[in-house]
């Protein structure tokens, strides 16, 4: 079937399975590996990404079902600046060790952050409650989305979305 | 293995003509948390998928007269922090809260709960106590109105007809005069599949510091979540003190042996009964906080 989706900016027109997953079109459509698959059930988060500006399991979700959504990936956090605020965080706090929750962690931590730009720790962590880390014991990762909440650019909302052609979208 | 089609109304007439062309092999997706877990896992595809998304009208919580009503469409995310849902169905906001992750309730929808019925969905169990009633539309376009109780049939089972899809939801809202709570104990405290939940919704009299018309379902025990008549009728009229929550403790154990007897899992859940019995009591606010003999 024929699918129109946003993601990270730029608009693709795309044939996918009817069944294909949001997941599958992101790895294996767009190549944004930075999703990630750990359980394929909703546990681990590590394929959490954001669409309209709310943080899902990409591996729950149907492509088709995200028709005309704007999907955001790791891969679209940074822009031409330089990293988001909430990636240095993660570097200068130590909270990334593996890597592999990582990209999860910053989708559901930058979800949040768009909802409430000074989030309670209780808050950081019920956010984070469906992202699995297996290494870092969590507090360097609730520390650094801490700390990025506390810097003044992370309440700024995001760069306007440019698509292929340059027009916003 | 035959490809699934994927159809996508946009509203209910196209909805009511998707429908028509459904069979006992199809299957409505409105989250998709459960649906889409479960062909991954199970590797089946169904022929026909109707992906309710983009039905924005079934989207809403409005109060009409005494009654609560929820569009199926509204997901978790949305019934946790509804100002209407808070104040008048506080045990389904509070069951919402405890679903799955904030990545899966952003989705998850209560349409969904119900027509997937898992035995242990947390909305449904605070659905049962609320009375609810489930409005659907069939293929005819034909909208008819049926108690929860009567949709759940079984554990995965529903009494909802291949071209049948859930519109709304409702029940009476709950006054100001009534204290409810949802309670559950799972093998982790967040993002957690009850092993055992409940609602329970009590009139709470002020004045004599009595209960009366209290409602107490079940979830996660047996096939569907349930309300237990005998358990209900325990604490009618009681005064809202420490023996009252002992005797509820009590009642729920004994509800919970009459719903599984002999099932491998009923001496744990016998046990969590007690301990979530307190656990709700005590969310009233009736009284000073109790606790089990053992605890």
């Amino acid at each position: 079937m024929r699918l129109s989706l946003i993601v990270n900016g730029m608009e693709h027109e795309l044939d996918v399975r009817p069944t294909a997953r949001l997941i599958d079109v992101l790895r294996l459509d767009l190549g944004l590996t930075g999703v990630k698959e750990g359980c394929s059930e909703g546990e681990c988060g590590a394929c959490t990404v954001i669409v309209d500006d709310k943080a899902v399991n990409s591996c729950l979700v149907l492509a088709g079902q995200m028709r005309g959504k704007k999907v955001l990936t790791v891969e679209g956090l940074a822009d031409d600046d330089g990293l988001d605020t909430l990636q240095r965080m993660f570097i200068e706090h130590g909270a990334v060790q593996c890597g592999f929750c990582t990209p999860g962690m910053l989708m559901s931590a930058k979800a949040l952050l768009l909802a409430d730009p000074h989030p309670s720790e209780e808050a950081i962590r019920l956010a984070l409650a469906g992202n699995l880390c297996r290494c870092t014991g969590y507090a360097t990762i609730v520390a650094a989305v801490r700390a990025a909440s506390e810097q003044p650019a992370e309440a700024a909302p995001p760069p306007p979305a440019t698509g292929r052609d340059g027009k916003a979208v | 293995m035959p490809r699934a089609e994927l159809l996508t109304p946009s509203g209910l007439g196209e909805l009511t003509a998707a429908l028509q062309r459904t069979t006992s092999s199809s299957r409505l997706l409105a989250g998709g948390t459960d649906l889409v877990r479960s062909m991954r896992h199970d590797h089946w595809e169904p022929d026909l998928l109707i992906d309710l998304s983009g039905l924005r009208e079934l989207v809403y919580v409005r109060l009409e007269g005494d009654r609560l009503r929820v569009g199926a469409l509204t997901t978790f995310a949305e019934l946790q922090t509804d100002p209407l849902v808070r104040r008048h169905a506080r045990c389904l906001a509070e069951a919402a809260a405890r679903v799955g992750s904030a990545q899966i309730r952003n989705v998850a929808t209560v349409g969904g709960n119900i027509a997937n019925a898992s035995p242990c969905a947390d909305g449904v169990t605070a659905l049962v106590a609320l009375g609810a009633d489930v409005r659907t539309i069939d293929g005819g376009g034909r909208s008819t109105v049926r108690p929860l109780e009567q949709v759940l049939v079984g554990s995965g089972r529903t009494s909802l007809a291949p071209d049948e899809a859930i519109t709304e939801v409702s029940f009476a809202a709950l006054g100001s005069d009534r204290r409810t709570t949802f309670v559950k104990i799972g093998s982790r405290a967040t993002v957690t599949v009850a092993r055992l939940s409940m609602a329970l919704i009590v009139k709470y009299d002020g004045v004599s510091g009595t209960v009366s018309e209290v409602r107490v379902a079940l979830g996660a025990v047996g096939e569907t979540a349930f309300r237990d008549a005998r358990l209900e009728e325990l604490l009618e009229g009681r005064a809202a003190h420490e023996e009252s929550a002992h005797l509820f403790a009590d009642g729920c154990t004994d509800a919970v042996r009459r719903a599984i007897p002999g099932r491998s899992s009923l001496p744990y859940k016998q046990r969590a009964a007690v301990g979530l019995a307190y656990d709700a009591w005590n969310a009233l606010g009736l009284c000073d906080r109790c606790q089990p003999a053992w605890g």
